[in-house]
């Protein structure tokens, strides 16, 4: 910003004059130990500790709550299946009894065991992954 | 920057309280300087620098020098003073007379010329990125490299808005009747 311009030049030395001096108060730094100082202020290592200690609890109770959630939601959608499972109990076993020549019965086992299968271990990716 | 190299040595070496020993001289008046030309107040720019020290002395430790220092410093002093604008809720301007009574008593202007006095309050009147860059730059002769890493900005845009800025400031000390030269 060093212009030839001797108007620009004189308008550089202005500013550098109002703005050269700006500084923080006389006893800053003093000032600033003090605080850091105090034992309000934790030390680095104390401070750490104190936020591994918070984050740790904290995660703790996140977990418990997750926990919680996902027994009331496995509840949930069990009672929800045994009522369907009662209600229509006479048409599912008219239904199986009538489907039961026509499908195979290693083709039913197969779809069942991958049915249940596929339900498991959404529950356990859910349940790793936190979501 | 040499004074940052040994900081960081201190810090690797786990002697956290040494290195900001260090740290708070190097970095007072880029720090101070940086939170004025936000907050345009010494008084708030005083307190929002303490808080800053504060801060890096509760975050040394954990400084793993991924970025420069004095970028993790001019982060965090930014965000300090644009949080102490947000909790003062309205700006204060020069041009507002509550605060002309109150910043003509202070000492830096309450000593300087009229002329000066006056180029003070165009500049105050500048937008701000400009009147920022004006502030950093001419505070301590600071390079524009200097100036664009502490405002978080390209160098091109700061050279801008410095050009822009002085071109502004020429023109209305003309106007004012404080001709340069």
């Amino acid at each position: 910003m060093n212009s030839e311009d001797p108007r620009q030049v004189e308008l550089d030395t202005r500013l550098r004059k109002v703005f050269g001096g700006l500084d923080a108060g006389a006893g800053f730094e003093e000032r600033v130990m003090q605080r850091v100082a105090v034992p309000g202020t934790t030390a680095p290592r104390e401070n750490l500790r104190a936020q591994f200690e918070r984050r740790r609890e904290l995660l703790r109770r996140r977990l418990r709550r997750e926990a919680w959630m996902n027994s009331i939601t496995i509840l949930g959608l069990g009672a929800c299946a045994g009522a369907l499972l009662w209600r229509y109990a006479s048409a599912i076993q008219q239904f199986a009894t009538d489907a039961a020549p026509a499908v195979d019965a290693n083709l039913l086992i197969g779809g069942t065991v991958a049915a249940l299968g596929a339900a498991l271990w959404f529950l356990i990716w859910r349940a790793q992954s936190g979501r | 920057m040499p004074a940052d190299d040994a900081i960081i040595a201190l810090i690797q070496e786990s002697r956290a309280g040494e290195a900001f020993e260090r740290l708070v001289p190097a970095y007072r008046r880029r720090v101070f300087g940086l939170a004025y030309s936000l907050l345009r107040d010494r008084g708030a720019a005083e307190d929002v620098a303490q808080e800053v020290f504060v801060k890096l002395w509760q975050a040394l430790p954990r400084y793993d020098g991924r970025a420069q220092l004095s970028t993790w410093i001019y982060a965090i002093t930014r965000n300090a003073a644009i949080s102490a604008i947000r909790k003062r809720r309205r700006s204060l301007s020069l041009s507002d007379p509550v605060v002309q009574d109150e910043v003509e008593s202070r000492g830096a202007l309450a000593a300087a010329e009229p002329a000066d006095t006056s180029l003070w309050r165009q500049v105050d009147a500048l937008p701000d990125r400009q009147r920022q860059a004006v502030t950093l730059y001419y505070q301590e002769e600071r390079k524009v490299e200097e100036v664009a890493a502490m405002m978080g900005l390209p160098v091109n845009t700061v050279k801008t808005h410095l050009h822009r800025a002085r071109a502004s400031l020429a023109a209305a000390l003309r106007i004012a009747g404080l001709e340069v030269a």
